[in-house]
């Protein structure tokens, strides 16, 4: 193959892929905009009705409230648990990173359904509230994608030289990683933020089992609206979907802006 | 060594609360009997009962097949990826991290809404007169459910594997005189082939725990692992837990074995070279 020719092929497969995996949400989300959708190739017509519906419903804002400030309390935890961990494995001890990595694998090895069966084992009779100990487990099964994401910041710049210049110009170690470090790796917190919040956001199964459905998150309310109502749940859905995209439209714009200086990896000699 | 203390501290007090003690009551409650004492009586069921049994081979089954499926494309994808220019890479790895969080009752509800009983795929091939064999609510429909998630998390791993093979390789092998079959079996395989091995142990793991897209998609009527650990859990009266901790120990443990011996082959083979 001629790099002309295996260049046409590789787009028509990535093109072919995506209409693959976009195909049901595609078709979700014109169900959301129809008023029905029986026994015909296209909708019978189009109309906003169940937006309207969906919106205004007291049940979808609480769900929301709620899916939101899980995302945001795990953000912040995840975030004081693992940037100081991250800057210190990358800047003073790199041989701590190698212990790091048995969380990575942490989803596949121990995936929400275990972990939350040794949670309900331990912590079902403690008069602990469960909301505290939903919020620290999900914020441990986001650990890995917060790491990993926190962990690309650091490549390809001296940080150590930056945080002992300010040390020896009589800053404080914390003042110092404030002033210095983070402004420096802000691309990074931000994108390890954004899939963090992602990932607590649309959390279920701890949410779920641990709770028991009390507690009903976006998620929660989509699985119930699934068994009820088809249209409002097609909505919903859809507006999840549309979170989702925002973000990947935020993630693109950061990587587009910053990528520029640590932009290949190949370059920085410890990869 | 203060500092190293302070700096983790937090994380370490998150493993100790959320995982270490968990697992570990986990691991104890599964030789526990329903009295509290201490027996094998968890396990023996766990390899005897038939319905447990089914929930496995299910399990197996399934992910199996869902994963070797989804690594072959996602071996495709990713080449097709590294032959893109570098600002379509990014963007297209941010579109299939987003597709792979899609996953779960998102994922269900949508192939419900193209291919359940009243759902869009019916009614088009019902407008067409043409006959409709797909049963999504069946095995084969939740593993094609899982291709969904595995084929983006699979590009996702490969991607930079496949970017590193130099692509000067193959005009040295040219000019040396090899057949482009040759070159792929002789060089290509032999990198990649370790790390096929590893990211086919992740989806493998990955599907084995996957809970909510089946349970969003088929109830409780499909039984895995995920699921019988779920209905031991949340069952009411069938509820019971030390049961549920006794799959859990035994997943946990395989998965970790499993992983581990994949990361194993890639680490060797890297060692080696």
């Amino acid at each position: 193959m001629t790099p002309k020719t295996s260049r046409r092929v590789a787009q028509a497969i990535i093109t072919f892929l995506f209409i693959y995996l976009a195909t049901p949400i595609v078709v979700t989300i014109i169900y959301s905009f129809s008023t029905t959708w029986v026994k015909s190739i296209v909708p019978s017509g189009l109309t906003l009705k169940w937006y309207g519906q969906l919106v205004t419903n007291p049940e979808f804002t609480t769900a929301l409230v709620r899916s939101l400030g899980l995302g945001l309390l795990t953000t912040v935890i995840a975030m004081i648990c693992f940037l100081p961990v991250v800057f210190y494995a990358n800047v003073y001890s790199p041989s701590v990173k190698s212990h790091l990595r048995f969380i990575t694998v942490l989803p596949f090895t121990i995936p929400g359904i275990i972990l939350v069966t040794g949670l309900i084992q331990l912590y079902a009779n403690l008069p602990i509230p469960k909301i505290l100990i939903l919020v620290l487990a999900i914020s441990l099964l986001s650990l890995p994608m917060t790491y990993q994401a926190l962990d690309n910041a650091f490549i390809g710049r001296d940080f150590r030289a930056m945080f002992e210049q300010a040390l020896v110009l009589g800053d404080k170690p914390f003042t110092a990683f404030v002033k210095i470090i983070i402004p420096n790796i802000r691309a990074g917190i931000l994108v390890a933020m954004l899939l963090t919040f992602t990932s607590a956001f649309g959390e279920y199964v701890l949410t779920n089992l641990l709770l028991g459905g009390n507690f009903e998150t976006l998620k929660i309310y989509m699985f119930r609206l699934m068994q009820s109502n088809g249209q409002a749940s097609s909505v919903l859905t859809t507006i999840y979907f549309l979170f989702l995209a925002l973000i990947s439209l935020i993630l693109i714009i950061i990587m587009q802006r910053y990528s520029a200086p640590h932009k290949s990896p190949k370059e920085v000699p410890d990869h | 060594m203060r500092t190293r203390l302070k700096v983790f501290f937090p994380l370490s007090i998150l493993v100790v609360l959320v995982l270490l003690l968990p697992i570990l009551i986990m691991v104890i409650a599964s030789f526990q009997s329903t009295d509290g004492s201490f027996s094998l009586a968890n396990y023996q069921q766990v390899i005897t009962n038939h319905y447990y049994l089914k929930a496995i081979r299910n399990s197996l089954g399934i992910s199996v097949v869902a994963s070797a499926v989804s690594l072959v494309i996602a071996v495709i994808g990713a080449w097709a990826l590294t032959r893109l220019s570098q600002k379509t890479k990014n963007i297209l790895i941010t579109l299939f991290n987003m597709s792979a969080s899609f996953a779960g009752v998102p994922l269900a509800f949508s192939l419900i809404i193209l291919f359940g009983n009243a759902g869009v795929w019916k009614a088009m091939t019902a407008a067409m007169h043409l006959k409709d064999s797909l049963e999504i609510y069946s095995l084969t429909g939740t593993t094609l459910a899982f291709t969904f998630f595995e084929i983006p998390l699979g590009i996702m791993f490969l991607f930079p594997v496949f970017e590193e093979l130099n692509p000067e390789w193959r005009e040295i092998s040219a000019v040396l005189g090899a057949k482009p079959l040759f070159f792929f079996k002789k060089v290509i395989l032999p990198v990649i082939l370790p790390n096929m091995i590893e990211v086919f142990t992740l989806l493998f793991a990955n599907a084995m725990g996957t809970y909510e897209t089946i349970y969003a998609l088929t109830g409780n009527s499909i039984v895995t692992i995920p699921i019988l650990i779920g209905t031991l859990i949340d069952g009411g009266l069938t509820a019971n837990i030390p049961l549920a901790c006794t799959f859990a120990t035994l997943f946990a443990l395989v998965m970790t074995l499993i992983v581990w011996v994949g990361n194993r082959v890639t680490r060797s083979k890297r060692e080696a070279a």
